[in-house]
């Protein structure tokens, strides 16, 4: 039986409501479906041409999604935060069900034929006996096809009998393994520049001078210097020559250190600096409101405190960030692998005081980014340079250091935790404290200082105070309101200030510190009281889904038989309480030189209703290992004066060597919304793991990387 | 690298012989420029990628007479006379190889960048070993870094792969 269920269009649909904003049929048999969200490795557009190819009943390999600019495709704000496929894919999905329906109706008339006798066969119904036909591609060409509007709400059928297992393809695999899909990094002008900066040896050094001598080097080699303050890039036309002067010239300038990097060891900078606290209730908004102070319980209650602590952590791209700009006409044309090429758009205008409709940003593809890393700094750099050298396409790439020093990484933090347990080992009480530097320093109209060049191209060194953000789940509170049914709750978020290195948004924001924080605790407390952690967890839960999900993992993890001398652990949220839910279960051994072995992880997942299985498993084992090298090896390091983590080598990161084997279940809810399912492993990941270091070593290692060096201090105390 | 403003800082261009994927080119150049940026520049295939410059995350990986090596850093004139394979000479006419083929299988890639040198490295070790142990997979790997986290499915395509061959005997 085939069921309605009436479906919310969502939140792009409300800027962009015409068919035609989605779907265009210029060419014969193909469709182009148009979306603002960019692909960086997450598979986005396939999951869209699924989408779309399920509800038009054609052949995925039919539809091609455009390339994405600011000139022709839909504003959908920010690639982030999990959104996409809620977005993107629910308009897509809105538009295509509209267009089939419109076009059966448009296609009955005009062929004077019963509508429900009508065969859609990839596009084209044909009236049996006199060989009339009419297609898409017909019905594009109408009006009633530019009139056609998404509403806020439409009745769609449910799709049970989809077979979710079938493989399909991926829409770039095939270039990928074939070394011709193009990223940014490979673009070729016959014009073209190549630039790369002289970065200074930390954020507040001043130009003081360059040695004359450097001018002859720089002629007899074709190259050109730019300076600007305290602001140097290099440019020519052989890259190379341009790469082997970074050395000399860096090496012939002097600089003035205007402030020390850092002044103490991060965690005690974090407690000690000034902060600003927000009370967070339920719901997960903050407040500004006066922070309660800890209850204290009589002795007949159990109540239990502990901390965790996370180093700052890198984006680390693989391919350092690269964009390239040509002014020209008093025009940019700029090409950029940001998640934010609308939002640079104004942002550039801002920057160059020039109308918006003179820049155009054409997204191309980089190295996955996992959130604000260099690609905006980088296509301010490139711009900027572009309308020094007029006429000329200039692309700037990053170093590899660059890339390691120079982003804005993932905070630093520290989460202080207490709960109170009643005599029937029930949580009554439990206080949750965040504090962290700021994850939000995206570049944004009036805020060009968030461009990490902005100090340079300006000498102002002074640090900029980042505000609190007060949103629902916002930064470092996100998923700092536990999803447990608590009796009572003290959540606060401190934003701490004056933190020795630059941060913003990496890949689930506060989310991962915050729910390792929750699920290493509640891990804690189920030891405490002796009950198995899956069964803890459930007492305290009312959400139906998320108890699923736990009897899911738990069902998956019992089929396999532990491997002897290891040890396991388990953890989920729900990412944002709003996206996907997702669960971890990991098996390691601990050696006797106390290093941390992954052997299998179990990963159940509900995104609602599955668009792309094996998109889905994608993202969350990739989650999965992306958040495991984060927990296991994972620390910028500094001294006073510089950022040390300058390489791979001085930035360790998972490898081969350490991938568990993994079992992905993802749940189909049919009918439910899509959920955005990029981020919600982290945090399940890094309390697993923790978990299970812990019912390895008996203790509870409290501070992150988990790696050798870094568990036998903390043991040794 | 140029370390200072001393010594001989104009390096002259030679002409060297440099064959990629079967193909001779007559190249200009110094006599320190790295094997990638000739491959890159001269011969206009970018599919090897550069990573670090510092032969660290294995996306450079190309074949030198059938052996994995790392290109970010060894000057090409190290490579005259010898035989060149990158990731767009690995298919044989547009035939994809069985790491190719295995990869595409189970979508082993995410944002892409690190895929070539993983594909190339894979080739190396399965063109010598019909049926390579966890060990020489790994070993073989060590040095391929990705960050996006495409690992799980790079070791299901590999798996497959192995399975495949035992099967066809």
């Amino acid at each position: 039986m085939v069921n309605t269920i009436k479906l919310n269009t969502g939140a792009s649909v409300k800027d962009y409501n015409k068919v035609s904003d989605w779907l265009s049929f210029e060419t014969p048999d193909k469709i182009l479906i148009s979306s603002g969200k960019v692909d960086i490795g997450q598979h986005i557009s396939t999951t869209l041409a699924l989408i779309s190819s399920r509800e038009l009943e054609v052949d995925i390999n039919s539809i091609t999604v455009k390339k994405l600019n600011t000139d022709e495709t839909p504003n959908e704000g920010i690639t982030a935060s999990s959104l996409s496929v809620p977005n993107s894919g629910t308009a897509i999905r809105s538009a295509s069900i509209i267009f089939k329906k419109s076009f059966l109706d448009y296609a009955s008339k005009s062929l004077n034929l019963n509508k429900n006798n009508l065969k859609l066969d990839n596009g084209v119904v044909k009236d049996p006996d006199s060989n009339a036909s009419m297609s898409y591609w017909d019905f594009s060409k109408t009006d009633e096809f530019l009139k056609l509007t998404i509403p806020e709400n439409i009745e769609i059928f449910d799709q049970t009998n989809i077979d979710h297992d079938l493989h399909v393809e991926t829409k770039f695999i095939n270039s990928i393994v074939k070394g011709e899909y193009k990223f940014l990094h490979d673009l070729k002008f016959d014009d073209m520049l190549h630039a790369r900066i002289i970065r200074p040896p930390s954020y507040s050094h001043k130009f003081l001078s360059i040695d004359d001598k450097v001018n002859k080097y720089l002629s007899d080699h074709n190259l050109e210097i730019y300076i600007k303050n305290s602001f140097v890039a290099v440019l020519g036309v052989d890259e190379y020559e341009v790469i082997k002067s970074l050395n000399l010239l860096k090496n012939s300038i002097k600089w003035e250190q205007i402030n020390k990097l850092a002044k103490d060891e991060i965690f005690n900078l974090i407690d000690q600096n000034e902060k600003d606290s927000l009370l967070v209730k339920r719901g997960g908004e903050a407040f500004n409101e006066n922070i309660p102070d800890l209850k204290t319980y009589d002795n007949n209650h159990k109540t239990i405190t502990t901390e965790f602590n996370k180093p700052y952590l890198m984006h680390g791209s693989i391919g350092p960030s690269a964009s390239c700009s040509i002014y020209k006409n008093g025009k940019f044309e700029i090409y950029s692998h940001s998640q934010a090429i609308y939002a640079l758009k104004s942002i550039l205008s801002n920057a160059f005081n020039l109308e918006e409709n003179y820049i155009t940003l054409h997204f191309m593809p980089g190295a996955g980014c996992y959130g604000h890393n260099g690609a905006d700094d980088v296509t301010y750099e490139a711009a900027l340079l572009s309308k020094e050298f007029e006429n000329k396409h200039v692309l700037l790439k990053w170093t590899r250091e660059d890339e390691n020093c120079w982003e804005p990484y993932g905070s630093a933090s520290k989460n202080k935790l207490s709960a109170t347990l009643d005599e029937n080992n029930r949580i009554i009480y439990w206080s949750s404290e965040a504090y962290s530097d700021t994850y939000l320093t995206r570049p944004m109209v009036g805020k060009l200082e968030n461009f990490v060049s902005y100090r340079f191209l300006n000498n102002d060194f002074k640090k900029y105070k980042a505000s609190p953000r007060t949103g629902a789940h916002m930064g470092i509170h996100r998923n700092l309101d536990p999803i447990y049914n608590f009796k009572e709750t003290r959540l606060v978020k401190n934003l701490v200030h004056d933190l020795p290195l630059r941060t913003s948004a990496l890949r689930t924001l506060g989310a991962f510190a915050n729910t390792t924080a929750t699920e290493t605790f509640m891990d804690e407390l189920s030891i405490e009281v002796n009950i198995d952690p899956f069964e803890f967890r459930i007492n305290h839960l009312d959400d139906d889904r998320a108890i699923d999900l736990l009897n899911d993992l738990k069902t998956q993890m019992d089929k396999d038989k532990p491997l002897d001398d290891s040890y396991r652990g388990i953890a989920f949220s729900r990412y944002k309480n709003s996206a996907s839910y997702c669960a971890v279960g990991v098996e390691l051994i601990v050696t006797d030189n106390v290093e941390v072995e992954l052997k299998r992880a179990w990963i159940t997942v509900d995104a609602g209703e599955i668009a792309f299985k094996e998109g889905i498993e994608a993202q969350v084992e990739g989650g999965f290992i992306q958040a495991a090298s984060w927990s296991l090896y994972e620390q910028v390091n500094f001294d006073n004066n510089e950022i040390l983590s300058k390489d791979w080598d001085n930035y360790k990161i998972i490898e081969f060597d350490n991938i568990p084997s993994i079992k992905t279940s993802v749940i189909n809810r049919v009918g439910y919304p899509y959920l955005g399912v990029g981020e919600a492993v982290a945090g399940p990941t890094g309390a697993s793991i923790s978990n299970a270091i812990r019912r390895a070593l008996g203790e509870r290692i409290k501070t992150m990387p988990f790696n050798q060096e870094s568990i036998k201090k903390q043991l040794l105390g | 690298m140029v370390d200072g403003l001393q010594g001989n800082l104009i390096m002259s261009k030679s002409e060297y012989n440099i064959t990629v994927n079967g193909e001779t080119k007559s190249v200009v150049i110094t006599e320190d420029k790295p094997l990638l940026y000739v491959i890159r520049d001269d011969f206009n295939l970018t599919g090897t990628k550069l990573g670090c410059g510092l032969e660290q995350c294995g996306s450079c990986a190309v074949l030198v007479d059938g052996n994995k090596v790392l290109s970010c850093n060894r000057p090409a004139v190290e490579f005259v006379d010898k035989e060149i394979t990158t990731i767009e000479g690995i298919a044989k006419n547009d035939v994809l190889n069985e790491i190719q083929q295995s990869f595409k299988k189970f979508n082993a890639a995410q944002c892409g960048y690190c895929t070539s040198g993983i594909i190339v490295s894979l080739t190396d070790l399965f063109n010598k070993k019909k049926s390579p142990d966890r060990k020489e997979i790994i070993d073989n790997l060590s040095g391929q870094l990705c960050r996006c986290g495409s690992h799980a499915s790079v070791l299901k395509a590999v798996n497959n792969l192995i399975e495949k061959r035992k099967m066809n005997g």
